[in-house]
Protein backbone atom coordinates (compact mmCIF):
# COMPACT_ATOMS: atom_id res chain seq x y z
CA UNK A 1 0.00 0.00 0.00
CA UNK A 2 1.23 3.73 -0.77
CA UNK A 3 1.84 5.62 2.00
CA UNK A 4 4.59 7.96 0.97
CA UNK A 5 2.93 11.08 -0.92
CA UNK A 6 3.80 14.61 -2.41
CA UNK A 7 2.52 17.39 -0.54
CA UNK A 8 -0.35 18.58 -1.90
CA UNK A 9 1.99 22.12 -2.25
CA UNK A 10 4.11 20.21 -4.90
CA UNK A 11 0.80 18.11 -6.67
CA UNK A 12 -0.54 21.62 -7.54
CA UNK A 13 3.49 22.77 -8.26
CA UNK A 14 3.33 20.07 -10.92
CA UNK A 15 -0.68 20.86 -11.69
CA UNK A 16 0.65 24.23 -13.04
CA UNK A 17 4.20 23.59 -14.31
CA UNK A 18 5.79 25.32 -12.17
CA UNK A 19 8.43 22.85 -10.66
CA UNK A 20 11.69 21.65 -11.49
CA UNK A 21 11.76 18.88 -14.47
CA UNK A 22 13.67 16.53 -11.87
CA UNK A 23 10.77 16.46 -8.77
CA UNK A 24 8.21 16.63 -11.95
CA UNK A 25 9.33 12.93 -13.36
CA UNK A 26 9.44 11.57 -10.15
CA UNK A 27 6.33 13.53 -9.20
CA UNK A 28 4.48 12.48 -12.47
CA UNK A 29 5.82 8.32 -12.19
CA UNK A 30 4.01 8.50 -8.32
CA UNK A 31 0.54 9.73 -10.04
CA UNK A 32 1.01 6.91 -12.88
CA UNK A 33 0.70 4.52 -9.78
CA UNK A 34 -1.09 6.23 -7.36
CA UNK A 35 -5.21 7.36 -8.40
CA UNK A 36 -5.47 8.98 -5.12
CA UNK A 37 -2.53 11.64 -6.13
CA UNK A 38 -3.72 11.61 -9.65
CA UNK A 39 -7.44 12.33 -8.88
CA UNK A 40 -5.84 15.81 -6.92
CA UNK A 41 -3.79 17.16 -9.67
CA UNK A 42 -7.21 16.22 -11.92
CA UNK A 43 -9.12 18.76 -9.79
CA UNK A 44 -6.49 21.41 -9.78
CA UNK A 45 -6.45 21.02 -13.60
CA UNK A 46 -10.12 21.62 -13.28
CA UNK A 47 -9.49 25.06 -10.93
CA UNK A 48 -6.90 26.50 -13.37
CA UNK A 49 -8.73 25.85 -16.56
CA UNK A 50 -11.61 27.54 -14.90
CA UNK A 51 -9.00 30.49 -14.18
CA UNK A 52 -8.58 30.81 -17.87
CA UNK A 53 -12.15 30.41 -18.90
CA UNK A 54 -13.12 33.34 -16.47
CA UNK A 55 -10.13 35.43 -17.95
CA UNK A 56 -10.80 38.59 -19.22
CA UNK A 57 -10.24 37.71 -22.93
CA UNK A 58 -8.66 39.28 -25.04
CA UNK A 59 -10.67 41.15 -28.64
CA UNK A 60 -11.10 38.79 -31.23
CA UNK A 61 -10.93 41.23 -33.62
CA UNK A 62 -7.14 41.23 -33.83
CA UNK A 63 -6.04 39.96 -37.96
CA UNK A 64 -3.45 38.13 -35.85
CA UNK A 65 -6.00 35.83 -34.83
CA UNK A 66 -7.41 35.34 -38.24
CA UNK A 67 -4.22 34.48 -39.79
CA UNK A 68 -3.73 32.07 -36.75
CA UNK A 69 -6.68 30.74 -37.85
CA UNK A 70 -6.33 30.35 -41.39
CA UNK A 71 -2.46 28.88 -40.43
CA UNK A 72 -3.41 26.28 -37.94
CA UNK A 73 -6.57 24.86 -40.26
CA UNK A 74 -4.34 23.84 -43.18
CA UNK A 75 -2.16 21.89 -41.00
CA UNK A 76 -2.89 17.87 -41.39
CA UNK A 77 -4.30 16.35 -38.18
CA UNK A 78 -1.88 14.18 -36.26
CA UNK A 79 -2.83 10.45 -36.45
CA UNK A 80 -0.70 8.93 -32.68
CA UNK A 81 0.35 5.46 -32.49
CA UNK A 82 0.40 3.59 -29.13
CA UNK A 83 3.61 2.63 -28.40
CA UNK A 84 5.29 -0.59 -27.13
CA UNK A 85 5.64 -1.01 -23.43
CA UNK A 86 9.33 -0.98 -22.76
CA UNK A 87 10.36 -2.76 -19.26
CA UNK A 88 13.37 -2.82 -17.28
CA UNK A 89 15.24 -5.90 -17.58
CA UNK A 90 18.06 -7.15 -14.74
CA UNK A 91 19.22 -11.01 -14.71
CA UNK A 92 16.21 -12.39 -16.93
CA UNK A 93 13.73 -10.42 -14.86
CA UNK A 94 11.26 -7.50 -16.70
CA UNK A 95 9.67 -4.94 -15.04
CA UNK A 96 7.02 -2.65 -15.49
CA UNK A 97 7.88 1.07 -14.96
CA UNK A 98 4.97 3.50 -14.82
CA UNK A 99 4.07 5.52 -17.96
CA UNK A 100 6.61 9.02 -17.36
CA UNK A 101 9.33 6.35 -17.05
CA UNK A 102 8.75 4.91 -20.09
CA UNK A 103 10.87 6.97 -22.85
CA UNK A 104 14.21 6.68 -20.47
CA UNK A 105 14.11 2.65 -20.40
CA UNK A 106 16.00 3.30 -23.70
CA UNK A 107 18.49 5.48 -22.05
CA UNK A 108 19.20 3.73 -19.56
CA UNK A 109 22.94 2.28 -19.45
CA UNK A 110 24.12 -1.04 -18.15
CA UNK A 111 23.64 -2.72 -14.68
CA UNK A 112 26.89 -2.68 -12.40
CA UNK A 113 27.30 -3.90 -9.10
CA UNK A 114 27.27 -1.37 -6.60
CA UNK A 115 28.32 -2.65 -3.50
CA UNK A 116 27.33 -5.99 -2.15
CA UNK A 117 23.90 -6.90 -3.57
CA UNK A 118 22.95 -3.58 -4.93
CA UNK A 119 22.98 -2.92 -8.33
CA UNK A 120 22.37 0.40 -10.23
CA UNK A 121 22.01 1.18 -14.05
CA UNK A 122 22.28 5.17 -15.20
CA UNK A 123 19.50 6.96 -16.38
CA UNK A 124 20.13 10.24 -19.04
CA UNK A 125 17.75 12.94 -18.08
CA UNK A 126 20.65 15.87 -19.47
CA UNK A 127 21.19 18.11 -17.11
CA UNK A 128 17.75 17.96 -15.01
CA UNK A 129 20.14 15.88 -12.45
CA UNK A 130 21.49 12.11 -12.12
CA UNK A 131 18.94 9.64 -12.39
CA UNK A 132 19.13 5.86 -11.89
CA UNK A 133 17.13 2.71 -11.25
CA UNK A 134 18.44 0.94 -8.34
CA UNK A 135 17.93 -2.37 -7.34
CA UNK A 136 18.49 -4.27 -4.03
CA UNK A 137 18.45 -7.81 -3.95
CA UNK A 138 16.92 -9.52 -0.68
CA UNK A 139 19.46 -8.82 1.88
CA UNK A 140 21.16 -5.86 -0.13
CA UNK A 141 21.88 -2.48 1.58
CA UNK A 142 23.10 1.22 0.42
CA UNK A 143 25.24 2.36 3.44
CA UNK A 144 24.34 4.67 6.10
CA UNK A 145 24.45 8.00 3.77
CA UNK A 146 23.34 12.12 4.25
CA UNK A 147 22.53 14.05 0.86
CA UNK A 148 24.28 17.50 0.01
CA UNK A 149 20.84 18.23 -2.05
CA UNK A 150 17.49 16.28 -2.53
CA UNK A 151 17.67 12.72 -3.42
CA UNK A 152 14.21 11.76 -5.17
CA UNK A 153 13.01 8.53 -4.87
CA UNK A 154 10.03 6.30 -6.61
CA UNK A 155 9.15 2.85 -5.55
CA UNK A 156 9.45 1.12 -8.79
CA UNK A 157 8.36 -2.67 -7.54
CA UNK A 158 9.25 -3.99 -4.37
CA UNK A 159 9.71 -3.16 -0.67
CA UNK A 160 12.64 -2.02 1.21
CA UNK A 161 13.41 -0.35 4.32
CA UNK A 162 16.28 2.88 5.38
CA UNK A 163 16.13 2.78 9.45
CA UNK A 164 12.99 5.97 9.13
CA UNK A 165 10.43 3.88 7.30
CA UNK A 166 9.30 0.88 5.27
CA UNK A 167 8.04 1.65 1.85
CA UNK A 168 6.32 0.00 -0.33
CA UNK A 169 5.81 0.36 -4.44
CA UNK A 170 4.49 3.02 -5.42
CA UNK A 171 5.93 5.50 -2.39
CA UNK A 172 7.41 8.96 -3.16
CA UNK A 173 10.27 9.97 -1.09
CA UNK A 174 12.12 13.16 -1.06
CA UNK A 175 15.50 13.24 1.10
CA UNK A 176 18.05 15.96 2.14
CA UNK A 177 20.79 16.82 4.58
CA UNK A 178 18.22 16.35 7.38
CA UNK A 179 17.66 13.03 6.68
CA UNK A 180 20.65 9.97 7.56
CA UNK A 181 19.71 6.63 6.67
CA UNK A 182 20.60 3.25 4.86
CA UNK A 183 18.39 1.72 2.29
CA UNK A 184 17.86 -2.16 1.87
CA UNK A 185 16.04 -4.70 1.50
CA UNK A 186 14.31 -7.74 3.15
CA UNK A 187 12.22 -8.51 0.72
CA UNK A 188 12.39 -12.11 -1.09
CA UNK A 189 11.95 -10.32 -4.48
CA UNK A 190 14.21 -7.28 -3.43
CA UNK A 191 13.32 -4.01 -4.78
CA UNK A 192 13.57 -1.76 -7.63
CA UNK A 193 13.77 1.96 -7.21
CA UNK A 194 14.16 5.21 -9.43
CA UNK A 195 16.25 8.00 -8.22
CA UNK A 196 17.73 11.55 -8.88
CA UNK A 197 20.28 13.15 -6.95
CA UNK A 198 21.36 16.55 -7.43
CA UNK A 199 24.36 16.50 -5.67
CA UNK A 200 26.45 13.30 -4.43
CA UNK A 201 25.67 11.28 -1.35
CA UNK A 202 27.91 11.83 1.37
CA UNK A 203 28.28 8.78 3.66
CA UNK A 204 28.47 8.65 6.94
CA UNK A 205 29.13 5.40 8.80
CA UNK A 206 31.99 3.33 9.10
CA UNK A 207 34.16 1.95 6.23
CA UNK A 208 31.67 3.81 3.71
CA UNK A 209 33.03 6.78 4.62
CA UNK A 210 36.43 6.06 2.96
CA UNK A 211 33.55 5.98 0.06
CA UNK A 212 33.28 9.72 0.47
CA UNK A 213 35.64 11.13 -1.94
CA UNK A 214 34.41 9.06 -4.42
CA UNK A 215 31.00 8.93 -4.15
CA UNK A 216 30.77 10.99 -6.89
CA UNK A 217 31.81 8.25 -8.98
CA UNK A 218 28.73 5.64 -7.58
CA UNK A 219 25.81 8.00 -6.53
CA UNK A 220 26.95 11.24 -8.86
CA UNK B 1 -7.82 31.87 -48.61
CA UNK B 2 -10.51 32.31 -45.38
CA UNK B 3 -13.52 31.54 -47.26
CA UNK B 4 -15.84 29.46 -45.06
CA UNK B 5 -14.25 30.21 -41.64
CA UNK B 6 -16.13 33.20 -39.90
CA UNK B 7 -14.19 33.95 -37.07
CA UNK B 8 -16.36 34.69 -33.55
CA UNK B 9 -16.33 38.46 -32.67
CA UNK B 10 -19.29 37.16 -30.60
CA UNK B 11 -16.85 37.97 -26.78
CA UNK B 12 -19.63 37.67 -24.07
CA UNK B 13 -20.27 34.40 -23.59
CA UNK B 14 -23.77 33.81 -22.10
CA UNK B 15 -24.32 30.45 -21.70
CA UNK B 16 -23.64 28.56 -18.89
CA UNK B 17 -19.96 26.45 -18.10
CA UNK B 18 -21.75 23.49 -18.21
CA UNK B 19 -23.84 23.96 -21.64
CA UNK B 20 -20.68 25.80 -22.72
CA UNK B 21 -18.52 22.42 -21.98
CA UNK B 22 -21.33 20.67 -24.15
CA UNK B 23 -21.15 22.80 -26.98
CA UNK B 24 -17.42 23.04 -27.10
CA UNK B 25 -16.99 18.83 -26.62
CA UNK B 26 -19.58 18.44 -29.55
CA UNK B 27 -17.17 21.00 -31.50
CA UNK B 28 -14.17 18.98 -31.21
CA UNK B 29 -16.11 15.47 -32.59
CA UNK B 30 -16.98 17.32 -34.93
CA UNK B 31 -13.03 18.39 -35.34
CA UNK B 32 -11.69 14.69 -34.98
CA UNK B 33 -14.46 12.77 -37.18
CA UNK B 34 -14.71 15.56 -40.16
CA UNK B 35 -12.19 17.77 -39.84
CA UNK B 36 -14.84 20.27 -39.57
CA UNK B 37 -13.28 23.65 -39.94
CA UNK B 38 -16.36 25.62 -39.19
CA UNK B 39 -16.80 23.57 -35.74
CA UNK B 40 -12.58 24.63 -34.91
CA UNK B 41 -13.42 28.17 -35.48
CA UNK B 42 -15.90 28.48 -32.86
CA UNK B 43 -13.46 26.18 -30.68
CA UNK B 44 -10.84 28.78 -31.86
CA UNK B 45 -12.68 32.17 -30.84
CA UNK B 46 -13.42 30.72 -27.52
CA UNK B 47 -10.68 29.66 -25.99
CA UNK B 48 -8.03 31.37 -28.46
CA UNK B 49 -8.51 35.17 -26.79
CA UNK B 50 -8.59 33.83 -23.33
CA UNK B 51 -5.19 32.31 -24.01
CA UNK B 52 -3.34 34.93 -25.14
CA UNK B 53 -4.83 36.88 -21.61
CA UNK B 54 -3.37 33.63 -19.62
CA UNK B 55 0.24 33.40 -21.51
CA UNK B 56 0.77 36.98 -21.64
CA UNK B 57 0.18 36.36 -17.85
CA UNK B 58 2.10 34.03 -17.72
CA UNK B 59 5.09 34.89 -20.17
CA UNK B 60 5.10 38.42 -20.03
CA UNK B 61 5.95 38.83 -24.18
CA UNK B 62 3.26 39.15 -26.21
CA UNK B 63 5.10 37.69 -29.52
CA UNK B 64 5.92 34.72 -26.71
CA UNK B 65 2.29 34.61 -25.43
CA UNK B 66 1.33 34.49 -29.32
CA UNK B 67 3.63 31.73 -29.95
CA UNK B 68 1.94 29.61 -27.00
CA UNK B 69 -1.72 30.30 -28.22
CA UNK B 70 -0.66 29.00 -32.04
CA UNK B 71 0.81 25.61 -30.31
CA UNK B 72 -1.40 25.26 -28.17
CA UNK B 73 -4.18 25.89 -30.74
CA UNK B 74 -2.38 24.05 -33.62
CA UNK B 75 -2.47 20.98 -31.38
CA UNK B 76 -6.51 21.13 -30.41
CA UNK B 77 -6.44 20.87 -34.15
CA UNK B 78 -4.07 18.18 -34.83
CA UNK B 79 -4.87 15.87 -31.97
CA UNK B 80 -8.66 16.93 -31.59
CA UNK B 81 -9.33 12.90 -31.81
CA UNK B 82 -7.69 12.24 -28.30
CA UNK B 83 -9.79 14.08 -26.51
CA UNK B 84 -11.80 12.23 -24.17
CA UNK B 85 -15.12 14.02 -22.94
CA UNK B 86 -15.01 10.89 -19.94
CA UNK B 87 -11.90 12.71 -18.95
CA UNK B 88 -12.70 16.09 -18.29
CA UNK B 89 -14.26 19.28 -19.81
CA UNK B 90 -12.68 20.57 -23.08
CA UNK B 91 -11.39 23.43 -20.75
CA UNK B 92 -9.33 21.42 -18.92
CA UNK B 93 -7.68 19.53 -22.16
CA UNK B 94 -6.83 22.85 -23.54
CA UNK B 95 -5.58 24.13 -20.21
CA UNK B 96 -3.36 20.97 -19.66
CA UNK B 97 -1.67 21.15 -23.37
CA UNK B 98 -1.15 25.15 -22.66
CA UNK B 99 0.54 24.09 -19.68
CA UNK B 100 2.65 21.49 -21.13
CA UNK B 101 3.71 23.82 -23.76
CA UNK B 102 4.27 26.40 -21.78
CA UNK B 103 6.51 23.91 -19.92
CA UNK B 104 8.39 23.16 -22.79
CA UNK B 105 8.80 26.65 -23.77
CA UNK B 106 10.31 28.12 -20.50
CA UNK B 107 13.10 25.05 -20.66
CA UNK B 108 14.21 26.06 -24.37
CA UNK B 109 14.65 29.60 -23.57
CA UNK B 110 16.40 29.11 -20.30
CA UNK B 111 18.56 27.09 -22.85
CA UNK B 112 18.69 24.06 -20.17
CA UNK B 113 19.85 20.83 -21.85
CA UNK B 114 17.56 18.82 -19.82
CA UNK B 115 16.19 15.46 -21.54
CA UNK B 116 12.69 15.66 -19.66
CA UNK B 117 9.86 16.80 -21.86
CA UNK B 118 5.93 17.68 -21.14
CA UNK B 119 4.98 14.59 -22.73
CA UNK B 120 6.71 12.60 -20.42
CA UNK B 121 5.15 14.26 -17.39
CA UNK B 122 1.69 14.74 -18.82
CA UNK B 123 1.26 12.56 -21.44
CA UNK B 124 -2.52 14.11 -22.62
CA UNK B 125 -1.26 14.12 -26.06
CA UNK B 126 -0.42 10.27 -26.28
CA UNK B 127 -2.92 7.54 -27.35
CA UNK B 128 -3.38 5.44 -24.11
CA UNK B 129 -1.06 2.06 -24.54
CA UNK B 130 -3.06 -1.08 -24.61
CA UNK B 131 -2.37 -2.90 -21.42
CA UNK B 132 -0.57 -6.14 -22.74
CA UNK B 133 -2.31 -8.16 -20.36
CA UNK B 134 -5.77 -6.70 -20.62
CA UNK B 135 -8.05 -9.14 -22.52
CA UNK B 136 -9.29 -7.99 -25.61
CA UNK B 137 -12.30 -6.13 -25.93
CA UNK B 138 -13.77 -8.85 -27.95
CA UNK B 139 -13.44 -11.66 -25.64
CA UNK B 140 -15.16 -9.99 -22.75
CA UNK B 141 -18.69 -9.35 -24.05
CA UNK B 142 -21.12 -11.15 -25.89
CA UNK B 143 -23.05 -10.02 -29.75
CA UNK B 144 -25.39 -9.50 -28.23
CA UNK B 145 -24.42 -7.01 -25.61
CA UNK B 146 -22.58 -5.23 -28.39
CA UNK B 147 -25.76 -5.55 -30.46
CA UNK B 148 -27.79 -3.46 -28.03
CA UNK B 149 -24.93 -0.23 -27.32
CA UNK B 150 -24.59 -0.72 -31.44
CA UNK B 151 -27.95 1.08 -31.72
CA UNK B 152 -26.81 3.96 -29.27
CA UNK B 153 -24.09 5.20 -31.99
CA UNK B 154 -25.03 8.16 -34.16
CA UNK B 155 -25.74 7.19 -37.88
CA UNK B 156 -23.07 8.01 -39.39
CA UNK B 157 -20.61 6.03 -37.12
CA UNK B 158 -22.80 3.07 -37.51
CA UNK B 159 -23.11 2.67 -41.28
CA UNK B 160 -19.19 2.64 -41.38
CA UNK B 161 -19.18 0.12 -38.61
CA UNK B 162 -21.69 -1.51 -39.99
CA UNK B 163 -19.99 -1.99 -43.66
CA UNK B 164 -17.00 -2.61 -42.01
CA UNK B 165 -18.13 -5.09 -39.31
CA UNK B 166 -20.59 -6.83 -40.57
CA UNK B 167 -20.02 -6.34 -44.44
CA UNK B 168 -16.52 -6.91 -44.28
CA UNK B 169 -15.61 -3.92 -46.38
CA UNK B 170 -12.23 -2.04 -46.40
CA UNK B 171 -11.81 1.46 -45.22
CA UNK B 172 -11.04 2.07 -48.49
CA UNK B 173 -14.18 0.64 -50.04
CA UNK B 174 -16.47 2.62 -47.15
CA UNK B 175 -15.18 5.39 -48.01
CA UNK B 176 -16.21 4.83 -52.07
CA UNK B 177 -19.10 4.25 -50.80
CA UNK B 178 -20.10 6.91 -48.89
CA UNK B 179 -18.24 9.51 -51.09
CA UNK B 180 -16.36 10.34 -48.02
CA UNK B 181 -12.55 10.44 -47.32
CA UNK B 182 -10.53 7.73 -45.98
CA UNK B 183 -9.07 9.52 -43.09
CA UNK B 184 -13.22 10.40 -42.40
CA UNK B 185 -13.66 6.57 -42.25
CA UNK B 186 -10.85 6.08 -39.93
CA UNK B 187 -11.27 8.51 -37.53
CA UNK B 188 -15.51 7.30 -37.66
CA UNK B 189 -14.47 4.20 -37.17
CA UNK B 190 -11.86 5.24 -34.23
CA UNK B 191 -14.70 7.29 -32.68
CA UNK B 192 -16.95 4.30 -32.99
CA UNK B 193 -14.93 1.54 -31.06
CA UNK B 194 -14.22 4.06 -28.42
CA UNK B 195 -17.92 4.59 -28.08
CA UNK B 196 -18.82 1.58 -28.31
CA UNK B 197 -15.85 1.00 -25.30
CA UNK B 198 -16.71 3.22 -22.66
CA UNK B 199 -20.53 2.56 -23.40
CA UNK B 200 -19.55 -0.82 -22.40
CA UNK B 201 -17.84 0.36 -19.20
CA UNK B 202 -20.39 2.26 -18.22
CA UNK B 203 -22.60 -0.96 -18.44
CA UNK B 204 -20.48 -3.05 -16.04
Amino acid sequence: MINFHPTDKQLRQFAEGNISSAMALVVAAHCDMCSHCQEKVDEVNVELAQDIENIAAHEMTDPAFEKMLAEITAKPMIDTRPAIVPKIELDGRFFDVPRPLRRYVRNTGNWSKLLGKVWQAPVDIGEAGAAHFIFMENGGQVPEHTHRGNELTLVVNGEFSDGLADYDTGDFLVMDNEHIHSPHSNNKDGCLVFSIVDEPLHFTSGLARLLNPFSHLFFK
Amino acid sequence: MLVGIALENNKSNTSKPKECANEMSQYLVAVASERCKRSYAKIFGYFAPRLRSYALKQMGNEALAMELVQDTMSNVWQKAHLFNVEKGSPSTWIFTIARNIRFDMLRKLQNRKEDICSDDLWPILCETTADQNEIPLDEQVTLEQVGQLFNHLPDKQRSVIEAIYIDGKSQQEVADQLSIPLGTVKSRTRLALQRLKDMLEDHD
